[in-house]
């Protein structure tokens, strides 16, 4: 092994980089905004939840390839991104299953009329959209990124959704 | 109420994949707990569709109320209602094998549940496009289960297959995409009526072309087939056992849809190339599959190219579109899931006490497992097609179809077929009873005590092809003996039970397939 590499080995693939840090810090609140931007619509305008959620997830790689991936990994939590793709799972189905449980078919946002609500088809697709996919595709890429940084050895809970 | 039940049926158990998930930041080791309790539930579901699906013959759902063609329709008929029971089946008596063989890992029951969730909505679907997506959900959660146990050979595998099962969900896709463009539809039964009469246009041969090679991919027809081995080979045997018995058969299940319900019999006749051109097709995988499975001395390997084998043959029976071809191509997918789970099972369950894992170490074993050696001979006759049994039922309707139809050429394949798989389990009955007493085996050194070191080195002396005997060396357990439970036992004795009886079964099928049968 040459000296070089050993260098590298000692010291990690992170670099403290002020260039890196200071873009990161100036374009990382204009990535999140759009990626909400594109998260909000999608009911009845361009945008979806999978884009946005995309967006929203790339947020937390920026931070992880500028300030190291395991102190963003702590600042997260550990299991922040897990319950977070969980929790889009779980939203998806309880709009599919309520609308079931108000006498609809699955996923029949109609059925939602029943409910005091101010136009419930568009709030049931955001749900899903937002609440939903958003979620679960954010939470995945974060999750998948840092399973992948912490190689094979990797505890189940350390990220969430590998399968997903 | 009885339509909730399909789409409650894919979101059960995708729902029930994040439970161990959520597990894992308190606990380890429950994920079996959530699976078990999901596949059991899912087993009632499917047992209260097939039951629907018997007394009205097809049981629909329109999901979020948007009627075809706009919306996504499910449906379950005569012709997904064998499937769906297989899948639940199945998915419920891998569980019973998984509990002692492992793996443990929560995050491995939510692939599982998610796979058991993309099966069914495969199964279950009535549009073309969001075939596609469970066809994509059920390869990722595959890719996943083929490399559990975390090993390199398995990562390669799974990677191999990773790439291929992508490049075959998208020429699918591709089908998918000309189908839209000519129709305007991506719900079957309106793409059917759609096509009609436009049969020669050359988008709508494009698209048959595309869909048709993108699910041969994934059902591993030969030559399309060589992620297969390599995934059956080196994936952890609870993990092998439950795809060899599900995925390749659902891929399989997806060609009969698009033959029968999208391009239907008519597109056939008013093309007949490409009838031959599946049949071609389907023919040389029947050939090849039985002619490389015949040479294999790794069980694992055997059992996968025999798969290549058989799915030809399922895809020859709904290529033939007769009555007989595809009735028979249904009982043959069924069945052969059944089979080869049971025969994996099997495989895992000899792998785990004996550490035998190619012909040569089964030397005699039919007298030191005879429990599992003779669900092993029951299973590979069956595999055979010798009456009475599933096996049988499969092979004689696509045959007779085949002459009825004219293809007598299918009919010789067939034959030939049966003919090299007779050899290949022949060895394999031959090692397990027949095994000169005076070759010193692997029995000799490994004989229920730890000493497991004496019997993999017994097995290496033996051994007359030394390559497989590499594989012990970065696996470490595959050559020592490990627990073996009562209940990987009774999964493959009640595999090789069900295959035989199902042997008696025509009636239930044909008055399930009634309805559909072309």
């Amino acid at each position: 092994m040459s000296d070089a590499a050993g260098r590298d080995a000692e010291r990690g693939p992170y670099t403290e980089s002020e260039v890196i840090m200071s873009t990161v810090r100036v374009v990382t609140p204009f990535v999140l905004t759009f990626g909400l931007f594109v998260t909000f619509h999608g009911a009845d305008s361009p945008g979806g939840g999978f884009q946005g959620g995309a967006l929203v997830g790339t947020v937390v790689l920026m931070l992880a390839f500028a300030f190291g991936i395991d102190p963003t990994r702590r600042w997260l939590g550990r299991r922040a991104v897990t319950v977070v793709a969980c929790l889009g799972v779980v939203a998806f189905a309880a709009v599919g299953l309520g609308a079931v449980a108000l006498g609809g078919g699955f996923l029949e946002y109609t059925a939602y009329e029943a409910l005091p609500l101010h136009d419930p088809v568009k709030l049931g697709i955001e749900a899903v959209e937002v609440g939903g996919i958003g979620l679960i595709v954010g939470g995945v890429i974060a999750g998948l990124f840092f399973l992948t940084a912490a190689g094979p050895a990797a505890d189940d809970a350390d990220a969430g959704g590998d399968a997903e | 109420m009885t339509d909730v039940l399909l789409p409650l049926l894919v979101a059960v158990p995708v729902l029930a994949a994040v439970a161990p998930l959520l597990l894992s930041l308190r606990t380890t080791e429950t994920g079996w707990y959530v699976a078990a309790v999901t596949c059991a539930v899912e087993a009632t579901l499917a047992a209260a569709v097939v039951r629907a699906v018997s007394l009205d013959g097809a049981v629909r759902h329109v999901v979020g109320g948007y009627e075809r063609p706009y919306g996504i329709e499910l449906v379950a008929d005569g012709l997904s209602a064998p499937v769906v029971a297989l899948v639940a089946v199945v998915a419920l008596g891998v569980l019973a094998f998984a509990y002692t063989a492992g793996p443990r890992r929560n995050s491995f029951y939510s692939a599982y549940l998610l796979l058991v969730g993309g099966l069914m909505g495969v199964t279950v679907t009535g549009d073309l496009f969001n075939m596609f997506v469970f066809l994509e959900i059920t390869g990722l959660a595959t890719y996943a289960l083929v490399a559990a146990d975390r090993s390199g050979r398995s990562a390669v595998a799974a990677l191999k297959y990773l790439i291929l099962g992508t490049t075959g969900a998208s020429l699918f896709l591709i089908g998918v995409g000309y189908a839209f463009v000519e129709t305007g539809t991506l719900n079957m039964v309106d793409l059917a009526d759609r096509l009609a009469g436009g049969y020669g246009d050359r988008t709508v041969l494009a698209s048959f072309g595309f869909i048709l090679v993108g699910l041969g991919l994934k059902t591993a027809v030969f030559p399309l087939h060589t992620w297969q081995p390599d995934a059956y080979t080196y994936a952890p045997d609870t993990v092998t056992t439950f795809i060899s018995a599900l995925v390749s058969t659902v891929a399989a299940y997806a060609v009969g849809r698009v033959i029968l319900t999208v391009f239907t019999p008519a597109f056939f006749e008013a093309v007949p190339a490409a009838r031959t051109a599946v049949l071609v097709f389907a023919a040389v995988s029947i050939l090849a599959g039985s002619a490389l499975a015949a040479v294999q001395s790794e069980i694992k390997r055997l059992l996968a190219y025999s798969s290549v084998s058989q799915f030809g043959l399922v895809v020859a029976g709904f290529a033939l579109v007769t009555p007989d071809a595809v009735l028979g191509a249904v009982i043959h997918l069924v069945g052969h899931g059944l089979m080869k789970g049971g025969l994996f099972a099997a495989a895992g369950v000899m792998a785990a006490r004996h550490g035998a894992r190619t012909v040569g170490d089964y030397a005699r074993l039919g007298y030191r497992s005879p429990v599992v050696a003779g669900a092993v001979g029951v299973l590979g006759v069956v595999l055979v097609g010798v009456p009475p049994s599933v096996g049988f039922l499969g092979k004689w309707y696509i045959a007779v179809g085949a002459v009825r139809a004219g293809a007598w050429p299918i009919a010789v394949v067939v034959f030939l077929s049966t003919l090299l798989t007779l050899s290949y389990v022949a060895r394999l009955l031959e090692r397990l009873y027949f095994a000169g007493s005076t070759e010193p085996t692997v029995a000799a050194g490994a004989d229920a005590d730890a000493d497991a070191g004496t019997g993999a080195e017994a097995g290496v002396d033996v051994d007359p092809d030394p390559d497989p005997v590499a594989d012990g060396g970065d696996r470490p357990d595959s050559r020592a003996p490990a627990a073996v439970s009562t209940g990987m036992v009774a999964v493959v004795v009640a595999a090789a039970v069900v295959a035989v009886a199902l042997g008696f079964a025509t009636a239930a099928f044909e008055t399930f397939l009634g309805g559909v049968l072309p």
